[in-house]
């Protein structure tokens, strides 16, 4: 079972080589043959001599990013990409969706859908395809929304996650909200999970948590890796009788995406530290546990800052929804526990109140019409991920992104009102109804969540 | 009809035969040869009828129409057998009532060609592709054969609410992406297969196991090369079909031009149907009346019974019974029968199953006729009654709103 991963535009294409990275340090620390093999067939395959080559294709509009992702891997010695399996121009999108979508994409369609093809066929049998992507600039979000398209044209059985990077609030493109409601408007028919990472957040991790001065985009990409990592390595799944799960993106989805209408997923990763500090640091699971369910349901996306006042509703304020605007209702959750005495971890009802509260299957946490047991999910596994002794990582199906969406579909809507930069769009072949259709869709997408508690 | 009679009689033989090996691909075990076709057309002999009486009891049993516990209730007598089977397809003709199914006891009205036309009327209603489709799946074991049972009961507390409807979505959501799992893994399957039969295919195991495997895979490729068999009859049969049915026209035409079937001795509880097979007019007529509405159906199936009279009486009184307790406690319209299926009257000896619509000569004496002149008196009647229980029924229900209204205090209603 492997995952097909492809790397789009500038960001794409970094935060693919940052995970690759990761993934396969990881897979080769310490001796554990399993976990190792399993991981290398998700994300590798082996070459006559014995090298690790990426199962992934690399595209972008200019040749940047591309060659710098192909030379550190093969730099690293551990890990490369393929020789013929990545696609550049010359000329880039200009940071515009439109450009990607209407004139990038399908221009270069044949090329783009051969070398997905081959690497499809590699695989003995294709777990899912993973899409990397910001939804910002033009390549990433625009042709990236294409091949997504194209994508689904070819492989309409298989599942598609899309890993997003949202922008900086304050904003790197002035159309960065554009490009954005285009995109997720798209994806969320196309896709069946779309995994966000926030760059405010992420930031703020790298200050805060990691303590790092003058962050640069490597930073940002390394804990994104970290978390995604979290997510995709190898883990044990409740009815797994004791063997890695051969359907990675299968059952990720079906723990949390059910639902059309409810596709967005929220990543949290604890701990994250320096690595100097790692050697002086311990923890335990419930404490772990217990920070965790917090940063849930008060929305806190790091360790640092949680408000520790924001409680689940008791049955009858939820009933007259009275919930305050800081708790986070779930629709799903998935728990992914790696490291030393895993098996220990309880995430449970919480049966007595002098235990810290790790009750994730708390009804209260959940929205009403989906049952706790459907609602949450464990994956474990006693090996320890990326250094970390222990590590838990939360994917989410929350209202976490809520306000960060509503957020940017305001200030698109404001520039739309405006009918500010619409002529640059409307130059490559999309119409103003192609704009008011996303707009409606996203709203919809607002609504249906905000329905959740 | 329009085609020569000689360009029929030369395809008409192997016509036959492509009928008669699909039937025996179909499973059928006892299947005329085609020359006994032939021979049955014009009046085969004992030997040929009984051929015919096991191959259409073969064709009713396999089917399903008759049951093997009705089989053994008869006795494994199979005239009564496949009399019983035909009525419950539809079919009537006269030798089906007379007493022992047409032994011949009936001034040798009954022949050989009665089979065939009643052949011909199971290959028309279907039935063969039934069959077909029953050996098929016996056949292709690839088939999803048995559904697995899906409780359709909905949970008591079920509700068609918000909170359910998304409940609903998410479960569909999740078997959607469990299918494409199972998709997937049997993709998987299919490509390791195909690797082991790719490897073993140069070495000639033999070892146990690989006996059993390709004993087993034997077993399969037979299935596979019967099912391939019995599709590629049904193919030819379907391109020459036409011809077969050509052929089966001549022999009602003669079946018709038989100086036996004009005798009309009919006993007088007999068949209210009778198939008319004379004047095509008066058949495609009747055909598009039957056609009409649904609801003459079953009161065509009640009119089909020998126990005509008696039957629809009881049809009657079932109906009254599932009224509300109010209705049912009115009058009930008279017992006549509901529907009337208007019909010209004809100088043919046959029977009709309804009255004339315009003249009233002497047809009363069959018991499910009447002229319409009779018709109306207790239609009119009927009428009346009906009415009449109309309006009580306004009544109790004006009686029960006021009842109703009554005892809300506090809503003062002003009528307009």
């Amino acid at each position: 079972m492997s995952i097909v991963t492809v790397q789009l535009g500038q960001c794409g294409n970094q935060v693919g080589h940052a995970l690759f990275d990761v993934l396969c340090s990881d897979a080769q620390e310490g001796q554990r043959k399993v976990f190792s093999s399993s991981s290398c067939e998700r994300f590798f395959h082996q070459t006559a001599h014995g090298d690790l080559v990426a199962r992934a294709v690399l595209i972008d509009m200019e040749p940047k990013a591309i060659n710098q992702s192909i030379s550190r891997a093969a730099k690293s010695g551990k890990w490369r990409y393929g020789e013929t399996s990545h696609f550049s121009q010359k000329q880039g999108s200009g940071n515009n969706w439109a450009n990607g979508y209407c004139v990038h994409g399908p221009r270069h369609r044949e090329r783009v859908e051969e070398l997905l093809r081959r690497e499809v066929e590699r695989c003995d049998r294709l777990a899912g395809l993973m899409a990397i992507m910001s939804v910002a600039g033009g390549t990433g979000s625009g042709v990236g929304t294409y091949v997504t398209e194209c994508l689904r044209d070819v492989y309409p059985k298989s599942f598609i996650l899309n890993h997003l990077t949202w922008p900086y609030r304050t904003g790197e493109v002035i159309v960065q909200n554009y490009n954005s409601v285009l995109t997720l408007a798209h994806l969320y028919q196309l896709s069946d999970a779309i995994l966000v990472h926030e760059n405010d957040t992420v930031h703020r991790i790298c200050s805060q948590l990691l303590n790092i001065k003058q962050i640069s985009f490597g930073d940002v990409n390394s804990v994104i890796a970290h978390q995604l990592g979290g997510i995709l390595q190898p883990a044990l799944t409740a009815d797994s009788c004791g063997v890695y799960s051969r359907n990675p993106l299968g059952e990720l989805v079906s723990c949390l995406t059910c639902h059309p209408e409810y596709k967005l997923l929220s990543v949290s990763t604890i701990p994250q530290m320096p690595s100097s500090s790692m050697a002086y640091s311990t923890f335990s699971w419930p404490s772990l546990l217990k920070h965790l369910r917090q940063m849930l349901i008060s929305n806190t996306k790091m360790e640092e800052g949680i408000d520790w006042q924001v409680r689940p509703p008791a049955g009858a304020e939820r009933t007259r929804t009275l919930t305050g605007p800081s708790f986070n209702t779930s629709l799903a959750n998935l728990l992914i526990l790696r490291g030393k005495d895993v098996y220990s971890a309880e995430t449970g009802q919480r049966t007595d109140l002098r235990t810290p509260n790790v009750a994730f299957e708390d009804p209260a946490l959940f929205t009403s019409w989906l049952s706790s047991e459907d609602a949450v999910n464990v994956w474990k596994t006693p090996v320890p991920f990326n250094k970390y002794e222990k590590c838990a990582t939360l994917v989410s199906n929350s209202q976490a992104l809520l306000r960060p969406l509503d957020n940017m579909v305001g200030k698109a809507w404001n520039m739309f009102a405006s009918r500010a930069y619409i002529h640059q769009y409307l130059k490559f072949g999309i119409s103003e109804e192609d704009f008011l259709d996303s707009f409606t869709s996203l709203e919809q997408v607002i609504s249906s969540y905000n329905q959740l508690r | 009809m329009q085609r020569s009679k000689a360009a029929v009689s030369v395809e008409v033989k192997q016509v036959i035969g492509a009928l008669c090996r699909l039937l025996a691909a179909t499973g059928l075990e006892s299947v005329p040869a085609p020359e006994n076709f032939r021979r049955a057309k014009f009046g085969g002999g004992l030997e040929v009828e009984e051929q015919f009486w096991q191959l259409l009891t073969d064709i009713l049993q396999t089917s399903g129409i008759v049951s093997r516990e009705a089989r053994a209730q008869l006795g494994g007598e199979h005239r009564a057998l496949v009399a019983a089977g035909l009525w419950q397809t539809g079919y009537h003709a006269d030798w089906m009532y007379g007493q022992g199914g047409g032994k011949g006891g009936e001034g040798g009205r009954f022949s050989s060609k009665d089979l065939l036309l009643a052949l011909g009327w199971l290959l028309a209603t279907g039935k063969l592709e039934k069959l077909l489709t029953q050996r098929i799946q016996q056949l292709d074991k690839t088939l999803l054969l048995t559904p697995t049972p899906v409780n359709p009961q909905l949970p008591n507390e079920f509700q068609l609410d918000l909170a359910s409807l998304r409940k609903l979505q998410w479960l569909i959501g999740s078997l959607r992406y469990q299918g494409r799992t199972l998709l997937s893994m049997q993709e998987e399957r299919t490509c390791l297969l195909h690797a082991v039969f790719f490897a073993s295919l140069p070495s000639s195991v033999s070892s146990t196991s690989s006996d059993q495997g390709s004993t087993l895979l034997r077993k399969d490729c037979a299935c596979m090369q019967q099912l391939c068999d019995l599709l590629e009859a049904y193919l030819k049969w379907k391109q020459v079909e036409t011809v077969f049915w050509t052929w089966m026209d001549s022999v009602v035409d003669c079946h018709l031009t038989d100086p036996v079937f004009k005798k009309p001795t009919h006993a007088p509880n007999g068949s209210a149907r009778v198939c008319h097979h004379g004047n095509r007019g008066l058949e495609k007529l009747e055909n598009m009346l039957l056609r009409l509405p649904t609801g003459q159906k079953g009161q065509r199936r009640v009119r089909e019974a020998p126990e005509d009279r008696g039957e629809g009486l009881l049809q009657c009184r079932s109906d009254t019974s599932c009224l509300p307790p109010l209705l049912s406690s009115f009058p009930c319209p008279p017992s006549c029968p509901q529907v009337y299926r208007a019909r010209l009257q004809t100088e043919r000896p046959c029977r009709h199953s309804s009255h004339p619509a315009h003249e009233a000569r002497g047809q009363a004496d069959t018991p499910d006729e009447f002229a319409a002149s009779q018709a109306a008196q207790p239609l009119l009647h009927t009428e009346a009654l009906l009415l009449e229980r109309r309006d009580r029924q306004r009544l109790a229900n004006r009686m029960q709103l006021q009842d109703m209204i009554g005892r809300l205090d506090e809503l003062v209603l002003i009528p307009p």
